[in-house]
């Protein structure tokens, strides 16, 4: 680059006058060829003029021509294009944009540095140096990050310092991202200038000449004293000794070429040995390859061998799992052929046998397996065992449950005397000792489980249609017994109509006590009380009688269920959902819906059915039984129905809270529709019995049977039904029962000839509210209210229309004046019309002297004393009315005779205080 | 009316027991607290009613009819025909009325006058709302010196919390009872005398 430079300097720009500064060897963007140099340059001659030439060198030969020049003045922007990266393009704004890429990224640097120092120094003109990278850190003590005005001026700062480290310190300072040209470049140029001396250059280097350097050339100048004095010599001795330093170098390049002939020699030998060497190694390689093929073989083989071993070894496992899992201990198989299936050992021997013989049969072989002759002898072996001991297990539980059979029935005759169910419980606890061999038996032979079944069964359904039979039979002389003693207390024996004890025990007195008395139907109730006092005894033993036969049933059934779910094996998932019905028993409360079954899964259900089939076949006889004790207790009297109804609900409503699907609860739930039968039976019969009943013409009505029959229904309901579940069947009864007594007390009423119809609703009406108070049945509050209005009522006008009598006449006249005044004739005037005249009042008032009052009054209260009876105790309540109303009428007619004859001075033939003394002297001779 | 009446109570004894008092002083509560253990706060004069219950009075099982009268009445004639059915009375008062109390005189000398033939009624003085003590008007002592006057039972009750509401009921009853014994006795010893009346105490116990 030197000798180019100055090739240059001497060819084109000396003969210009112009000094070569710098120089960068470029192309243009996007060319190749690098043969164009720019150059920067100053005239020698002042006005100094800085340039930028291009100087394009010719193809051929070392020829340089002229091409462009550009005055530094017309420069506007250097754009070195990439700041951060070192890149070697950039770009001259002068009248256009010329793009250039230098050689090197270094090259770029230096002549843009240049170019910018040279405008420092001549033109002091803004040139835009774009794209540099103006940034540089310092380390100090810490780091101190700095951002130069422009890049060239932290080059020459940076080169500075270096170059002071250079001169004065020596010290390791560490130039980290400073282009390595920039700080050796400086080197010679700075002793360039120091030699070439007055250099216009060496103005610009001369600042950097620091002390040091001076005192180096003043040292240096004055070694030679002369040299100030006699430059000439001075610079002859400098010269000289130039050359003899030039000499000594020359010598030394010399003495080198030795050396470097003999390195020359050394790297030819050094040669040599590694062609020595690459022929060795190439022989090791082919020693290598034979090795390898043989270790190759070997793997091959070694694979072979492990593959034969791991094959022996699952062949060896399946031997052995076959041996294993299809292997029977002598001892299993003796115990199948021959085990003791009486006593226990003998049995969980046989089971332990049956359940390996069943492992053994259902070992799950793969496929291929059944192939094996050995295989298939095993398992026919296995088979015929299986059949075998289940022939034999079969036929020997024939026999136990044929000799349970016969073992329970000899027990029976011991039960007959008490209202007991045997126990089954030991015969259960044999069979169960087997419940093992009978899923055994399920799972491997299931004709021969279906046979033992329906043996079972056949037995079982035998002895329990006897023992329950017996029961039965039991339970009901226990109850006809129970009523006839009762009877016997009363009356004599015979049992009435089916109309219910109660009426018939009446009949049957009427005639045992042989009153003059007609059979009356007011006899009917009087014979209630003693009647009924007794049926109530009658009632709760029936009651008891009655829980016992359920309570001895549920367990049996209960008991029977359990050991059947056990022993046949169709217990699986029981509990499961007796769980789930509970929950839904719970929200349903007393309403007991099935709906939920189907949401048990498939198989259970199936199950289920199963258990409930046999039951229904073993159990076959209950449902009968129970209705025709039912019916037999219906019979006895129609009111055990109630007890039946709440005994019987409470009972199927805690069999469905175990399972509402299970054999008992559906078996009660069936009974259950019959007693309710029974009941509306009931209710409606009393219905009928009201509606039929015929009231004697002779004698006073009194108190109706029907209403004191419903009264005593009322209480005995009310009793057994206090915290019954079917307490609305009850309600819904009492409100049918009510009316039909209201209707019937009004129709009886309207017949009634002897006495009168307000007497008997008043009477009627006030019993019916004294029992409803008493009894207090919260859903006939609306009843009891009517009854005491009704009684009222009639009360009312009763007093009101007997009163009419005693003052008859009295009572046409003043109402005939209360009608004439009615008419609108003043009240003044009425004794003017000729019917009411003082006259006639006179005459009237005439016929009702005291005495004749006193007669009429006494005549009253005999007549009333004999229209009321004595059970309802209304005669007091009646007359006191009466004399109320009696004096109120006197009061009235006084009252009337004052306004419509004023001043006539007629008054009545007695005081107010006669009719006292008159209610005094009644009272006096009652 | 016998005859009937015979067919009727056969076996149980019927005593009848009188309310009477002045309007207001609970008569008509008292009774149907007796009767069906509930209290009407409500006020209704009563005119006259009549109720009958069976009642265990020491073992023996009996018939007690009340009859509850009117306090209000103009005329007291008119109680005679009742009081001559009654067999005891409970004379009741209000402890919070002091004129209440004093009526009660006058309600004995009636019932006296009706019931002349007859030497010792069946009587309890019942100073009734104990229950509202600060409303209190008769001093305890001074009706209990009163009943200690005319021989009787005086006896607090309250029928708004039943107390003693039982025990009047009850005491009445057994010293009808223990009356009835005694004529019977009487009338045993001497068959003479009141043929009406022994009529009637026989046709009771049939």
């Amino acid at each position: 680059m030197t000798a180019i430079k100055h090739a240059l300097q001497r060819d084109i720009f000396t003969p210009n006058d112009e000094r070569l500064l710098s120089i960068v060897n470029v192309c243009k963007a996007g060319k190749k060829k690098r043969n164009c140099f720019l150059c920067a340059t100053v005239t020698t001659e002042r006005p100094v003029q800085v340039n930028v030439v291009k100087v394009k060198k010719s193809d051929k030969g070392d020829f340089y021509k002229r091409q462009t020049a550009w005055a530094l003045r017309d420069l506007a922007v250097v754009d070195a294009k990439d700041a951060v990266k070192e890149n070697p393009e950039f770009d001259l704004h002068f009248d256009k944009v010329y793009k250039w890429v230098a050689s090197s990224a270094v090259e770029k640097n230096t002549f843009i540095s240049c170019i910018w120092k040279l405008n420092q120094r001549y033109l002091r003109k803004k040139i835009d140096f774009i794209n540099e990278n103006p940034e540089f850190d310092l380390h100090f003590d810490k780091v101190y990050k700095w951002v130069a005005s422009s890049a060239v001026e932290k080059n020459t700062f940076i080169s500075c310092i270096w170059k002071l480290n250079q001169r004065y310190l020596r010290k390791k300072i560490d130039f980290i991202n400073v282009s390595s040209q920039l700080l050796e470049e400086s080197v010679p140029s700075g002793e360039n200038q120091s030699v070439a001396g007055g250099d216009e250059e060496a103005v610009d280097e001369y600042q950097e000449l620091n002390a040091r350097e001076e005192q180096d050339i003043e040292i240096m100048m004055e070694g030679c004293e002369y040299a100030i004095a006699n430059a000439e010599a001075f610079a002859e001795k400098l010269s000289r000794e130039l050359q003899v330093l030039d000499g000594a170098n020359i010598q030394s390049i010399m003495a080198s070429e030795k050396q470097v002939n003999i390195l020359m020699k050394l790297l030819d030998e050094a040669l040599k040995e590694v062609d020595q060497i690459e022929i060795k190694l190439s022989s090791y390689e082919e020693m290598l390859q034979s090795v390898k093929e043989q270790m190759d073989q070997i793997s091959e083989s070694n694979h072979l061998i492990h593959l034969s071993y791991t094959n022996n070894v699952k062949l060896q496992s399946e031997i052995e799992f076959l041996v294993n899992h299809m292997d029977l201990a002598k001892g299993h198989i003796k115990a199948l052929q021959e085990g003791d299936l009486t006593s226990s050992r003998g049995i969980e021997a046989c089971t332990n046998a049956a359940d390996a013989l069943l492992q053994c049969m259902n070992v799950a072989l793969r496929p291929g397996h059944d192939m094996l002759h050995a295989v298939k002898q095993q398992q026919q072996r296995f088979s015929d065992l299986r059949e075998q001991f289940a022939r034999r297990l079969a036929s020997h539980l024939n026999s136990v449950f044929v000799q349970q059979g016969h073992d329970q029935s000899s027990t029976l005759a011991q039960h007959s005397v008490e209202l007991t169910l045997p126990n089954h419980h030991p015969f259960h606890r044999d069979l169960l000792r087997y419940a093992k061999l009978m899923e055994w038996l399920k799972n491997t032979d299931y004709g021969k489980y279906e046979g033992l079944t329906k043996n079972y069964m056949d037995y079982l359904s035998r002895l329990y249609e006897r023992e329950i039979k017996d029961f039965f039979e039991v339970a009901k002389i226990k109850m006809t017994g129970t009523t006839k003693e009762g009877k016997k207390f009363g009356l004599h024996g015979s049992s009435g109509k089916l109309t219910g004890s109660t009426s018939s025990l009446n009949k049957l007195s009427v005639q045992s006590s042989g009153n003059r008395r007609s059979q009356s139907s007011s006899l009917l109730d009087m014979g209630n009380m003693s009647a009924s006092d007794l049926d109530v005894a009658d009632r709760t033993k029936f009651d008891k009688i009655f829980e016992q036969v359920l309570s001895e049933l549920e367990p049996l059934c209960l008991a029977e269920q359990d050991f059947i779910s056990k022993f046949f094996k169709l217990q699986q998932h029981q509990n499961i959902s007796g769980t789930t019905t509970n929950e839904t028993e719970e929200i349903d409360g007393g309403n007991l819906s099935r709906s939920y079954i189907s949401g048990v899964p498939q198989t259970i259900s199936s199950e289920k059915d199963m258990i409930r089939q046999m039951m229904t076949k073993i159990f076959r006889c209950i449902e009968p039984e129970l209705n025709n004790l039912i019916a037999l207790g219906d019979k006895i009297d129609s009111f055990n129905s109630l007890y039946m109804l709440v005994k019987m609900s409470h009972h199927v409503w805690t069999a469905q809270n175990v399972d509402p699907a299970s054999f008992l609860s559906t078996t009660l739930g069936n009974v259950l529709v019959t007693v309710k039968r029974n009941f509306d039976k009931c209710i409606s019969n009393q219905m009928k019995q009201m509606d039929e009943v015929k009231i004697s013409k002779k004698s006073k009505v009194g108190i109706l049977p029907f209403v004191a029959e419903f009264e005593e229904f009322a209480a005995l309901a009310e009793s057994i039904f206090k915290n019954a579940e079917r307490r609305g069947d009850l309600d819904k009864a009492y409100i049918k029962l009510i009316r039909a007594v209201f209707i019937s007390v009004e129709k009886v009423a309207n017949e009634s000839q002897k006495t009168p119809r307000d007497v008997v609703m008043m009477e009627n009406f006030h019993h019916i509210f004294a029992t409803l108070s008493r009894l207090k049945i919260s859903c006939l509050e609306a009843e009891k209210k009517e009854a005491k209005l009704k009684y009222t009522e009639h009360l009312q006008s009763y007093v009101v229309y007997s009163l009419g009598q005693p003052l008859e006449k009295l009572n046409h006249f003043f109402e005939g004046v209360e009608a004439r005044v009615a008419q609108g004739i003043r009240e003044e005037e009425v004794s003017y019309q000729l019917a009411f005249n003082k006259q006639e009042l006179r005459k009237v008032i005439k016929e009702y002297p005291g005495k004749e009052v006193k007669k009429g009054l006494d005549n009253l209260y005999k007549k009333v004393d004999k229209h009321l009876c004595e059970e309802e105790n209304l005669l007091q309540v009646v007359w006191h009315s009466m004399q109320d109303e009696f004096i109120r009428q006197y009061k009235h007619f006084e009252g009337l005779i004052a306004r419509c004859y004023p001043g006539s001075g007629i008054t009545m033939e007695f005081t107010i205080q006669d009719i006292l003394d008159y209610c005094s002297s009644i009272a006096q001779s009652h | 009316m016998a005859a009937s009446k015979g067919k009727n109570q056969s076996s149980l004894a019927l005593h009848k027991v009188i309310m009477v008092g002045s309007g207001g002083v609970g008569k008509s509560a008292l009774t149907l607290q007796f009767m069906y253990d509930e209290f009407v706060e409500d006020y209704e004069p009563t005119k006259a009613d009549s109720y009958r219950k069976k009642v265990v009075l020491d073992g023996e099982e009996v018939q007690i009819d009340i009859l509850d009268t009117a306090g209000q009445e103009d005329y007291a004639a008119i109680r005679d025909n009742y009081f001559r059915s009654g067999e005891g009375f409970l004379l009741v008062f209000s402890i919070t009325e002091h004129e209440s109390f004093t009526a009660t005189a006058e309600f004995r000398e009636q019932i006296l006058r009706v019931k002349a033939e007859e030497d010792k009624i069946p009587l309890l003085v019942v100073g009734n709302k104990s229950d509202l003590e600060e409303r209190r008007q008769v001093p305890v002592e001074e009706a209990r010196s009163k009943a200690e006057e005319w021989g009787v039972q005086y006896v607090e009750t309250s029928a708004k919390t039943r107390a003693n509401v039982d025990k009047v009921f009850f005491d009445l009853m057994r010293e009808i009872r223990a009356k009835k014994m005694s004529e019977n006795k009487d009338k045993n010893g001497k068959k003479s005398g009141k043929n009406k009346k022994s009529f009637k105490e026989r046709c009771c116990l049939l």
